[in-house]
């Protein structure tokens, strides 16, 4: 009996993670799967016959081009955020009175709006400043509105594990606010800071909504958006579409593969470790 | 007003948080060189003072003169002040070398300036052997150290110093409360040492600053605190274990004051019949007499032994005096039990007498 409770949890764990991750699983082994046993009843778990198509596709459907576009705006996105949001977060992190209690709430708020409302707006304004031009510097601009709060929140956090006597001594040792910030805050924050720069980087690098609407021209395109133009209204092609997700999630999954022990250690143990 | 002696000089000073009033009309002034403790229980505003004469906070009203410059709304580093923290404070991310050497790169003091007060300041403290060691890498008396050592290397006119023991085990803490009055001394400049605990203010500042509440009860030398609380306040928080404190009221002659049970003190300045009054006894000054001849200016209580507790060297016996209970300190080991009766005595000078009310020395 004493052993059955995390016996149960394990499986319970084990079962939710596999629902959860068989979309992912199921694409993959599509992609491997030709055309009919796609449409196969009762289907296959495993492909039958295994052939890939993923050189073709990557030439064919121009990916590199897509997800050199998606990299662009990811990293410009990062960077971004990681610039103009470390410094709120500090503020609103070590400045605790009834007014950064306003802003952190307002913070909050701005990155609950969808971006699916946000757009219209946002197309009328940069259209009328002559931003789309910049199609890509478009996506940036309007994908870190609804970054830099989600990191505000998140960084805040880890602002407030480093005790306010490290900024007080350096301060007292003769430090100005910004100096003690950048040479004392954002050093110890580092972790904190770089784990949440890389989710928001894997987070942009899957943006849509913008760059479907802000960017016309096809050659600044990001993959999110070639993958749609891929599937048409009338598709039948799934293994091929298949195909094409597969290559585009592999660098996402990749990252957070790598980071992960980063990642889960930044998000819980904070910046002092 | 500021004279060529006075470094600090803080006059009408207050702070507030909110509503709350962290600090009420303070005034004083700290001499140039001398060592100066600012005692209190917690939540008295002594740490808060402190951190406002290091620049880390503004002063609502009153003012702040360091060598006679206001200094209200200048940012610490222009105040030439260097502060230890109760935390130590210690950068985890440098060594001990950069950490101590924080403030002269800052500065941008040349590398060889830097090499040799760096060399002089580990020298001072003893950490040589630990420059480049991590912070999480050092035992707590060491980041102590290093934390002084951060502070010694800047050369301030002012040490500050916030509870900076308050995180040693007891034995390092009476070794290092002789260190840094030590360097106090060998260094020259003037300190304002922040703590709780009366023992280590008694016995390493010139001057202590007893606070309560925001307020300042009374600034004196150490024994003159001892020798005149200027209320039961101060009475009771100087002196280990506690004064004792009883109700009573002066009798017709106006010498001496009487409990609600009959034990009768006598004082050596008159009083007006009938006032109520609270007596103040250190139970260092108490004793056990044996029925044997008095001093002049010595009297009796009789009492009875209520609970006992040796430390060794000391018995401290809890005396129940009618309603009223009285600790007295007996030095070795009294051969006394619980119910016991006993005679006590006291020399009248050694007598307080407050005011019942306001609590004031009268």
């Amino acid at each position: 009996m004493i052993h059955a409770r995390p016996y149960l949890l394990m499986i319970t764990a084990v079962a939710l993670t596999g629902i959860y991750l068989f979309p992912v699983y199921w694409m993959a082994i599509s992609a491997f799967k030709s055309g009919s046993e796609i449409f196969q009843f009762p289907p296959t778990y495993w492909p039958a016959d295994p052939h890939n198509a993923f050189l073709e596709i990557f030439r064919e459907r121009q990916m590199g081009r897509y997800l050199w576009n998606s990299f662009v705006i990811a990293t410009g996105v990062s960077l971004l955020t990681l610039l103009l949001g470390a410094g709120p977060a500090y503020v609103l992190s070590h400045i605790q009175n009834r007014w950064t209690a306003i802003a952190t709430f307002l913070v909050i708020i701005l990155q609950v709006l969808p971006a699916s409302l946000m757009v219209t707006p946002i197309f009328v304004a940069f259209n009328q400043v002559g931003l789309l031009d910049h199609p890509r510097m478009s996506v940036v601009l309007a994908q870190s509105a609804k970054t830099i709060p989600l990191f505000i929140v998140l960084c805040r956090a880890t602002f407030l594990q480093i005790p306010a006597e490290l900024r007080d001594a350096a301060l007292v040792d003769g430090n100005s606010r910004v100096g003690a910030f950048l040479m004392i805050m954002v050093p110890l924050a580092r972790n904190g800071l770089l784990v949440v720069s890389a989710l928001i980087f894997m987070q942009s690098f899957g943006e849509y909504v913008y760059s479907r609407s802000l960017i016309s021209d096809t050659a600044l395109q990001t993959a999110t958006v070639g993958l749609d133009v891929f599937m048409g209204p009338n598709t039948n092609d799934w293994g091929s579409i298949m195909t094409y997700a597969t290559i585009y999630v592999a660098p996402i999954l990749l990252v957070f593969v790598l980071l992960q022990r980063h990642i889960v250690n930044g998000l819980t143990a904070g910046a002092l470790k | 007003m500021t004279s060529q002696h006075t470094q600090i000089s803080i006059a009408g000073l207050d702070r507030s948080f909110g509503s709350f009033k962290a600090l009420h009309n303070i005034n004083l002034d700290i001499p140039r060189g001398k060592f100066v403790a600012l005692v209190g229980p917690s939540g008295c505003g002594k740490s808060t003072l402190l951190r406002t004469i290091a620049g880390l906070g503004k002063p609502s009203s009153g003012t702040i003169r360091i060598d006679g410059n206001l200094v209200n709304d200048a940012p610490p580093r222009e105040r030439d002040v260097a502060m230890v923290f109760q935390s130590y404070a210690l950068y985890p991310h440098m060594t001990v070398a950069k950490n101590i050497t924080y403030s002269l790169r800052i500065k941008r003091v040349d590398r060889a300036t830097i090499q040799a007060k760096l060399a002089e300041a580990a020298r001072i403290v003893g950490l040589e052997d630990l420059l480049q060691r991590y912070p999480k890498e050092l035992s707590g008396g060491q980041r102590q150290r290093v934390a002084m050592a951060r502070a010694i290397v800047r050369n301030p006119a002012v040490f500050l110093f916030d509870e900076p023991l308050s995180n040693l085990d007891a034995a390092l803490r009476v070794r290092m409360r002789s260190q840094i009055r030590d360097l106090h001394d060998r260094l020259g400049a003037t300190s304002v040492y922040v703590t709780h605990d009366q023992i280590e203010a008694m016995t390493m500042a010139d001057i202590v600053v007893v606070m309560r509440n925001g307020v300042v009860e009374q600034i004196g030398a150490p024994l003159e605190l001892y020798d005149r609380p200027a209320n039961t306040f101060v009475g009771g928080f100087i002196g280990s274990p506690a004064m004792n404190f009883l109700s009573a009221k002066v009798d017709q002659l106006g010498t001496a004051a009487t409990t609600r049970t009959g034990a009768n003190f006598p004082f050596s300045k008159p009083l007006d019949a009938g006032r109520a009054v609270k007596i103040g006894l250190r139970p260092e000054h108490l004793s056990l007499t044996h029925g044997a001849e008095r001093d002049n200016g010595e009297f009796e209580l009789e009492a009875t032994v209520a609970a006992l507790e040796a430390t060794g060297n000391a018995t401290y016996a809890d005396c129940r005096i009618g309603s009223d209970v009285l600790t007295i300190v007996l030095h070795g080991r009294p051969s006394l039990r619980p119910g016991q009766k006993i005679k006590l005595r006291a020399a009248q000078c050694d007598v307080h007498v407050f005011d019942e009310k306001s609590g004031a020395h009268l």
